[in-house]
């Protein structure tokens, strides 16, 4: 079977390369190996080896001659005689398209990537040489003929004047038979022709239920969980015990998505360590100082003695916060702002950060029911004063703030006036 | 809005800014008649003649020299390195000269010069034609490196180049020079150190440099038809680096894969991962993950180049494992 002797490539910049002397004559033996022809390129000049044994066949291009890279030149044949062109398989795409050897938009240029086939010299149906120019090319730098390559027939061209043509995209095909329906078309027909490669659709990551249960068993990371920095974090913050996860079986590592899994685990678990990490603590005070207060600051316009007790219970906070203040089941909530101004304080919906739980007027003396989600300052009257119990867990506030809050509030309620000193 | 090649797109940039400034000059191998083997500088030599546009011998580290010299005594040359891989060959004037000559005077020097080079796997070019080099720039302090993803890019990014007083290098994706970018008719900049969010998303964010912008992009397309919402960024200068857009879109969608086409190792992929990880470590859902070319010399045969860089195809599979909360063993 006849193989193609092509102009090699030789250097980067290189669109095309000058025969200098064949060293072997049509008819030849060759053997693989050995020198076959001279080429001279901008830079050098240099012998091109016989990539093949056999017979120098089908010479297309003479010495002097300029030859596009990639063009194929001659042939090495089985027999010296043999002068059918190697018979280049047709592309598989083109069930319709009658057989025969493919043209191809060369490259031209270094930069190029498209050529601009500007005019047919042949149209479909008529003979062709491999000599004769088939058509016309314009790139960036230069308009060129293009030489069919092989003799035969035109049996289809697959692109029209005036359109782009991506270098390497087959452009005629050229049969050794006269064809019996030459073809013509463009290059979009082409295009569509070929069977477009749908992107193949992997299985939709999103689907948590497809999850692999990557088995990490725990005797394999040394008693540690394994979860994602951010869904460690999230878990922190939010009192979530990544534990109960692994006990309910649930793959590692954990992620934040987890979380949710995690959140929906019944919760006697989470209560137990919410109420084991509560705390409770109960001040004293010798005598209730605020009834005055208050009755002193709603002649200097401040009525509203809930909001009066916000404030100072937000005093008693370290930065800016809301106040829930909750008599009898009707809370009313409060911003209290950074500072001590006690008529900024305002009535809001927000969240409180500590309810104020006010029992002074029942007769209740102590209570113990649980943290909760906000912490909660109870007021109560006691043997001569005031009771004052704050329950809130580890989470929701430490212990030296816990104490902090507790003694000065507790401070503020004895003594109002030391809140504006 | 017109639009032109990236390699357009360095030519006028690099005209208007002769035009601008008389200092302004361009010297290398074959850039004068040839306008370099990619045509970018054609034209050039037209224009401004063969005193500002030079063709000079085949002798890298004496005509990179010679730009530093001249730099420093009040030019500002752009130096053409005809293909990225000879810049084994000027490490010394680039990276002992350029880029120390301020510090070690006291700041009584510049450099202003700007090297011009390209990089790029998958153009058949073989081993010593293909490498992407750029992490080797961007260790050394004293040189900023820009990456340019498109034709808008190469123009904004080089006359901010040509005007910077301290020694650029830019890289250029030799695949990239035909693609066309819409790029405005009037003049802009486009400052250094200062990303481009090319697409918005919230389930993981594709840092990616030059072509892998593209790659990414298509990744982001395939996984959009899975439900898979990505965040494209393009951080147009290694040097100086963008971080808090970077930590920004990270802290948003939890996950990230950097994507650049030097080797894997001790890469540009890695220098960015390593700082996601020191500065958004509690917003991480996943490990951040590096994507690189395969570490090894590019093969010059064409399948086996093509599976040494990152596809379309291998981002998005990554990026599936990622959002899957798959365990990544990619030690």
């Amino acid at each position: 079977m006849p193989r193609d002797v092509t102009m090699p490539q030789l250097g980067m910049a290189q669109d095309a390369g000058k025969i200098v002397a064949w060293l072997k004559a049509p008819g030849d033996a060759v053997t693989k190996g050995d020198a076959l022809f001279e080429v001279e390129t901008d830079k050098a000049t240099m012998e091109v080896e016989a990539q093949a044994s056999g017979f120098l066949t089908g010479v297309t291009a003479g010495e002097g001659e300029d030859v596009p890279v990639g063009a194929v030149i001659a042939q090495i044949s089985d027999s010296a005689d043999d002068d059918t062109p190697a018979l280049q398989p047709a592309p598989a795409n083109s069930d319709d398209l009658p057989t025969g050897k493919s043209v191809t938009m060369p490259q031209l240029g270094m930069a190029q990537d498209t050529g601009l086939l500007v005019n047919w010299l042949k149209s479909p149906g008529d003979a062709v040489a491999a000599d004769d120019l088939l058509f016309e090319v314009e790139t960036d730098k230069s308009t060129m003929e293009v030489t069919a390559g092989f003799d035969g027939y035109l049996a289809a061209t697959l692109a029209e004047a005036g359109q782009e043509v991506p270098v390497g995209a087959q452009v005629a095909i050229i049969s050794a038979d006269k064809p019996a329906n030459p073809v013509a078309r463009s290059v979009q027909a082409t295009a569509a022709a070929a069977p477009a490669p749908e992107p193949v659709a992997e299985k939709p990551a999103s689907q948590p239920a497809e999850k692999k249960p990557t088995p990490p068993p725990t005797a394999a990371t040394g008693g540690r969980i394994l979860a994602s920095p951010k869904a460690r974090r999230l878990a922190l913050e939010q009192g979530l015990d990544l534990a109960l996860l692994v006990k309910a079986g649930h793959p590692q590592p954990f992620h934040v998505a987890d979380l949710d899994t995690l959140r929906a685990i019944p919760t006697e678990t989470p209560v137990a360590t919410a109420a084991a990490a509560a705390m409770s603590l109960t001040a004293e005070i010798a005598s209730d100082g605020f009834t005055d207060f208050a009755a002193w600051a709603a002649t200097n316009g401040l009525i509203d003695a809930d909001a009066l007790l916000a404030g100072l219970a937000g005093a008693s906070m370290t930065a800016r916060c809301v106040i829930g203040i909750d008599r009898s089941g009707q809370p009313r909530h409060f911003a209290v702002p950074a500072g001590r101004s006690l008529s900024s304080v305002t009535q809001t919906d927000a969240t409180p950060d500590l309810i104020l739980r006010d029992l002074r007027g029942t007769a209740l003396r102590s209570v113990s029911l649980g943290a909760t989600d906000t912490p909660v300052l109870t007021l109560m009257a006691g043997a001569q004063g005031l009771t004052l119990t704050l329950e809130c867990t580890h989470a929701q506030m430490d212990g030296p703030t816990a104490i902090h809050l507790l003694t000065t509030f507790a401070d503020r309620m004895e003594h109002p006036l030391h809140h504006l000193l | 809005m017109r639009e032109i090649t990236l390699s357009q797109a360095v030519n006028e940039a690099i005209a208007e800014e002769m035009r601008r400034d008389p200092t302004v000059f361009i010297m290398g191998e074959d850039v004068a008649e040839a306008g370099t083997p990619f045509k970018v500088l054609s034209g050039l030599v037209e224009e401004f003649g063969t005193s500002r546009v030079i063709d000079t011998p085949i002798s890298e580290p004496g005509f990179v020299g010679l730009a530093v010299g001249a730099a420093m005594t009040g030019a500002r040359p752009i130096v053409d390195l005809m293909f990225g891989d000879f810049i084994y060959l000027v490490m010394d004037q680039l990276c002992n000269q350029a880029a120390k000559q301020h510090y070690m005077s006291g700041g009584k020097l510049k450099v202003p010069m700007v090297l011009r080079t390209n990089m790029g796997a998958t153009r058949r070019s073989a081993a010593q034609h293909s490498q992407s080099l750029q992490a080797l720039v961007a260790h050394i302090p004293g040189l900023k490196v820009a990456m340019p993803s498109s034709a808008y890019e190469a123009k904004g990014l080089m006359k901010t180049a040509i005007r910077d007083n301290n020694p650029v290098v830019i890289f250029e994706d030799k695949l990239m020079y035909q693609d066309k970018a819409p790029v405005p008719e009037e003049e802009y900049l486009i400052p250094f150190g200062v990303a481009n969010i090319k697409r918005e998303g919230t389930d993981i964010t594709f840092i990616a440099t030059s072509s892998m912008v593209q790659v990414a992009e298509k990744a982001a397309d395939i996984l959009a038809k899975e439900g898979i919402s990505v965040e494209v960024i393009d951080p147009r200068t290694i040097v100086p680096l963008d971080e808090e857009t970077l930590l920004a879109s990270v802290r948003k969608t939890s996950r990230a894969i950097v994507i650049d086409e030097g080797h894997q190792s001790y890469g540009v992929t890695a220098e960015i991962a390593s700082r996601l990880n020191e500065k958004a470590f509690y917003h991480l859902d996943a490990p951040v993950l590096r994507m690189g070319a395969m570490d090894v010399p590019v093969p010059f045969s064409p399948a086996l180049e093509d599976v040494t860089v990152p596809t379309p195809e291998t981002v998005a599979a990554n990026a599936r494992r990622l959002c899957a909360g798959e365990m990544i063993d990619a030690a």
